[in-house]
C-alpha cells in the first residue's frame, strides 16, 4: 500500500483538527456539543456500515443488531459483573464479531434485496429476545448505566466533552481502519466483490472469506460504537437500541446519503443529517406533531433526488485511486 | 464543471452552513420576567395521542395559572412553555438538553412514556433541572435520584391495585376469584404492570391460568382471546394500550365471552376507546391515575376547550406544572435548585392536586408522590366514572349486570 497525501485528505485531516478544537470554544456542558457528539458518533457507525455496505455493496439493514451487542456487552458486564467498559467495549466487539461471522454463513447466499431483509430479521430476533429474556437483558424496561461522576477508569465523565473526544477518537481509528481496507489488496478484492461476484470468483477472489472479514470488521466497529452510545446516553432500551429507522436505517441513511463508499461520505453524511433533524426539531416540534419529521424527509428526499451518488460527488475527485468509485445509491441494493 | 453543477454545490454548501449554524444558535429569546417551563411529549409515533392529551392539561394549568396573575411570588410573571416532540427515547436526550442550554428552563414536565422518561431524568439529573412525570415505570425513582419527581403511584402499585379492586368488587358482588389472566403488552409499562398483578395474585393465592405477553403492534388477538376462554379465567386482565386493546375488547365481546374485564390504564381510559368500541365499551373496568369526577371544575373547562373529557395523563400532567409553580411560589425564584429542595418539601392539596386521588402531592425522600393510590374508572355513556375505592368513589361499581353496593 502506497500512500499519498492528497487534497482530500489534507481536508479530512483539517475537519479532525477543527473538531478537536471545538470543545473549547463552546458550552462544554450544552446543547450544541451534545449534537456535534452524536452527530460525529453516527458519522462512526455509518463508516463502520460502510466497510461492508460501500466497498461490499452488501447492503444491509440491520446493524442495529452490533450497535446493541455492543451497548449490552458492556453494559451488563458493567452493572453485573463490574467490568470496565472499556474492556467490555473491546468484549462487545468480540461478540458482534462472532455474531456477524455466524450470520455470515447463511446469508452470504443471499443478494441484494435477500441480504437486506435477512440483515433485517436479524436485529429484529435480537430485540425480542432482549425484550422477552428479562433475567439476561433487564427486559424491556431497558438498562441505566450508573451516574459515577468523573471515574475514567469506568468510561465515566461528568463533562460532554469528554465523550465528544471519545467519540472523535473513535471515528478516526474507523475512518483509518476503512482507509486502509480500502487500499490494500481487501479494498480490491472487495471492490471485485461489488462490481461482479461471478467475476471475482473466477479470477480467484474467495469471495466468501473476504465479505466474512470485511463483515467481522464492520460488526466489531459498530459495537464499539454501541458502548460508547450507551455510556454517553447513560440509558437505552430493547426498542431504542435495535431500532430498525433509528439505528439500522440510519447508518445506511448516512452513508448513502453522504457518499456510498467514499471515505468522506458518511462524515458529511452525518454533519448534514444529524444537525438538520435537530434543526427540525428545534424550530418545528412544538408547531404541529409530525411537521420535523415530514420536513426532515421531504429534504432526505431532494437530496436523494438532486443528487443519487450522495454529497461527496459535488466535490472533484481526487486523481487516481484514492478513492472508490461512487455507486449510485439506488442501485446500491442490486447485489 | 458546468454552472449547474456549481450551483447545486453552492446549494448544498449552504445548506450545510445553515444547518450548522442554526443549530448553535439560541432558539427564542426570553422575555424577562417569563418563567420557562421545558415539556417533553411524544406528539407524534404510536404514543402521540397520549403525548397531545397530555399536552393539553400542561397548557390547561398553564392558562389558569396565567390567568390568574401567574407567579405571585415573582412579581405575577408568566409561565412561557415550550415543548419537545420526543417520540422515542432516542430522542429524549437531545430534546431536553437543548430545553436546559438553549431556553434555560427551570423545570421540565413529562413525558407520558417511561422509558422516554427514563433517557431524559439522564440528562435533567445531570443538570439538576428538576423533571416532574406522570410516566409511572417503578425505575423512575428507584435509582436514588434527586431531580426527579413521580405525581402518580408506581407501575406494580398500578398492577396490584388492579387486581385487588377487582377481587374486592367481585367479593362484594358475591363472587370468588380463584383463576385469573395477565395479558399485556411487552414494552416497560406493560411487563411493569403484569409484575405488579401477578405478585399480588400470588399473595392472594390466586392461580393465573394465563399470563400473556404479546408485542405492541400486534394484529391478531384470536389467538389470545381463544386461548384466554380455553384458560377458565374469571376475570381478564388486560394491559395495552389503545389498538391492542380495542381488538381485544371487541374480540370477547364478539365471542360473548362475559368474563369481567378489568384494563390496565392508558389505552382503556381516552376517548379513543368510546369511539373505536362503541357499546361495547360499556361497563368495562380499568384501573386509572386519576378521573375528571374528581375535580369537575376543571374537567367543565378542559371539555370546553378540547371537546373531550379530560383524561389521567392531562390531569395528571397539570397537576405536576401545579406542583412546580408552588414550588416557585415557596421559594420565591425560579431557580432550578431551588425548586427542587421546594418540591422535595411540597405538601400541597389544592388547585389541579385535587385531581390526584388523594388530593394532595407530597413527594417521599425517592421522589414518589406518596399521598395518592390508583381507582378503578368504568365506563358509563360517553365517560369513565370512579367506581372504587369507596373513598374516592363517585358511584357504585356494576358487575356482571348489577351495582354492587
Amino acid at each position: 500500500m502506497r500512500f499519498a497525501l492528497k487534497p482530500g485528505h489534507v481536508v479530512l485531516l483539517l475537519f479532525f483538527i477543527a473538531a478537536a478544537l471545538l470543545p473549547l470554544f463552546v458550552d462544554p456542558r450544552g446543547h450544541l456539543l451534545r449534537v456535534a457528539a452524536m452527530a460525529l458518533l453516527f458519522a462512526a457507525m455509518a463508516q463502520s456500515w460502510n466497510i461492508i455496505g460501500g466497498l461490499a455493496n452488501q447492503i444491509s439493514l440491520g446493524h442495529a443488531a452490533f450497535f446493541g451487542l455492543g451497548a449490552y456487552t458492556s453494559t451488563l458486564l458493567f452493572l453485573r459483573l463490574g467490568i470496565s467498559p472499556w474492556i467490555g467495549m473491546l468484549a462487545g466487539a468480540v461478540v458482534a464479531g462472532l455474531a456477524a461471522a455466524l450470520l455470515s454463513v447463511p446469508t452470504f447466499r443471499l443478494k441484494g434485496h435477500y441480504f437486506a431483509l435477512a440483515t433485517l430479521a436479524f436485529a429484529e430476533v435480537l430485540r425480542v429476545i432482549a425484550n422477552s429474556w428479562a433475567d439476561l437483558s433487564g427486559g424491556p424496561v431497558g438498562l441505566t448505566v450508573p451516574f459515577l461522576g468523573t471515574q475514567p477508569l469506568s468510561f465515566a465523565f461528568r463533562a460532554v466533552s469528554s465523550y465528544y473526544w471519545i467519540i472523535l477518537a473513535l471515528l478516526v481509528i474507523v475512518c483509518v481502519v476503512f482507509y486502509v481496507l480500502a487500499h490494500g489488496a481487501m479494498g480490491y478484492r472487495l471492490r471485485a466483490v461489488r462490481e461482479n461476484e461471478a467475476a471475482a470468483e473466477v479470477a480467484g477472489v474467495n469471495t466468501f472469506r473476504v465479505k466474512l472479514v470485511a463483515s467481522v470488521i464492520s460488526a466489531a466497529l459498530t459495537a464499539m460504537c454501541g458502548t460508547v452510545f450507551a455510556q454517553f446516553t447513560f440509558f437505552f432500551d430493547p426498542d431504542s437500541i435495535f431500532s430498525l429507522s433509528g439505528i439500522s436505517v440510519r447508518m445506511a441513511m448516512i452513508a448513502i446519503v453522504g457518499g456510498l463508499g467514499t471515505l468522506g461520505g458518511p462524515i458529511i453524511g452525518a454533519l448534514f443529517l444529524i444537525p438538520l433533524e435537530e434543526v427540525a426539531n428545534a424550530y418545528l416540534s412544538s408547531r404541529a406533531a409530525g411537521l420535523s419529521q415530514l420536513v426532515f424527509g421531504l429534504i432526505l428526499i431532494a437530496a436523494i433526488l438532486i443528487q443519487p451518488r450522495g454529497i461527496m460527488a459535488f466535490f472533484p475527485k481526487t486523481k487516481g485511486k484514492t478513492q472508490p468509485k461512487a455507486q449510485p445509491a439506488t442501485e446500491g441494493a442490486r447485489g | 464543471m458546468t454552472v449547474a453543477t456549481l450551483g447545486r454545490r453552492g446549494a448544498v454548501a449552504a445548506l450545510l452552513g445553515a444547518g450548522l449554524l442554526a443549530a448553535g444558535a439560541p432558539l427564542a429569546a426570553r422575555a424577562a420576567d417569563d418563567v420557562v417551563i421545558g415539556v417533553i411529549q411524544p406528539l407524534s409515533g404510536p404514543n402521540a395521542q397520549f403525548g397531545i392529551g397530555s399536552l393539553r392539561g400542561i397548557e390547561l394549568a398553564a392558562d389558569t395559572i396565567n390567568a390568574a396573575g401567574g407567579i405571585k411570588a415573582l412579581g405575577g410573571a408568566k409561565i412561557k412553555l415550550v415543548t419537545a416532540d420526543v417520540p422515542t427515547p432516542n430522542t429524549a436526550a437531545a430534546a431536553t438538553q437543548r430545553l436546559i442550554s438553549q431556553n434555560g428552563v427551570s423545570a421540565v414536565i413529562g413525558a407520558f412514556v417511561s422509558s422516554t422518561t427514563l433517557a431524559a431524568s439522564e440528562v435533567t439529573e445531570r443538570a439538576g433541572i428538576p423533571l416532574v412525570t406522570f410516566a409511572f415505570a417503578d425505575q423512575i425513582t428507584g435509582r436514588g435520584y434527586k431531580y426527579v419527581f413521580q405525581v402518580s403511584p408506581k407501575g406494580t402499585v398500578f398492577g396490584a391495585a388492579q387486581f385487588n379492586y377487582a377481587t374486592e368488587i367481585a367479593k362484594a358482588a358475591g363472587e370468588k376469584i380463584d383463576k385469573i389472566a395477565i395479558l399485556y403488552e411487552d414494552t416497560a409499562y406493560g411487563t411493569a404492570q403484569a409484575k405488579g398483578l401477578r405478585d399480588a395474585a400470588k399473595a392472594a393465592g390466586v392461580e393465573v391460568v394465563m399470563d400473556e405477553a404479546y408485542p405492541l403492534g400486534i394484529t391478531d388477538v384470536s389467538p389470545l382471546v381463544n386461548k384466554l376462554k380455553a384458560s377458565g379465567a374469571q376475570m381478564a386482565f388486560p394491559v395495552s394500550y389503545l389498538n391492542d386493546g380495542l381488538q381485544i375488547i371487541r374480540a370477547l365481546r364478539q365471542q360473548n365471552i362475559d368474563i369481567p374485564v378489568v384494563g390496565g390504564a392508558a389505552g382503556y381510559i381516552i376517548p379513543d376507546f368510546k369511539k373505536g368500541l362503541g357499546d361495547y365499551a360499556e361497563g368495562v373496568l380499568s384501573v386509572a391515575a386519576a378521573s375528571g369526577d374528581l375535580i369537575p371544575e376543571v374537567a367543565a373547562e378542559y371539555k370546553k376547550k378540547y371537546g373531550t373529557f379530560i383524561t389521567h395523563e392531562a390531569l395528571i400532567h397539570a397537576a405536576a406544572l401545579d406542583a412546580v409553580v408552588q414550588a416557585m411560589e415557596k421559594a420565591k425564584s425560579a431557580d432550578p435548585e431551588k425548586v427542587r429542595a421546594e418540591l422535595a418539601s411540597l405538601d400541597y392539596c389544592k388547585g389541579f392536586a385535587q385531581g390526584v386521588p388523594g388530593g394532595c402531592i407530597k413527594f417521599d425522600a425517592n421522589g414518589l408522590n406518596a399521598s395518592s393510590f390508583p381507582v378503578f374508572v368504568q365506563w358509563r355513556g360517553d365517560e369513565p366514572v370512579t367506581v372504587y375505592p369507596p373513598k374516592a368513589a363517585k358511584q357504585k361499581p356494576i358487575w356482571r349486570g348489577k351495582t354492587v353496593e
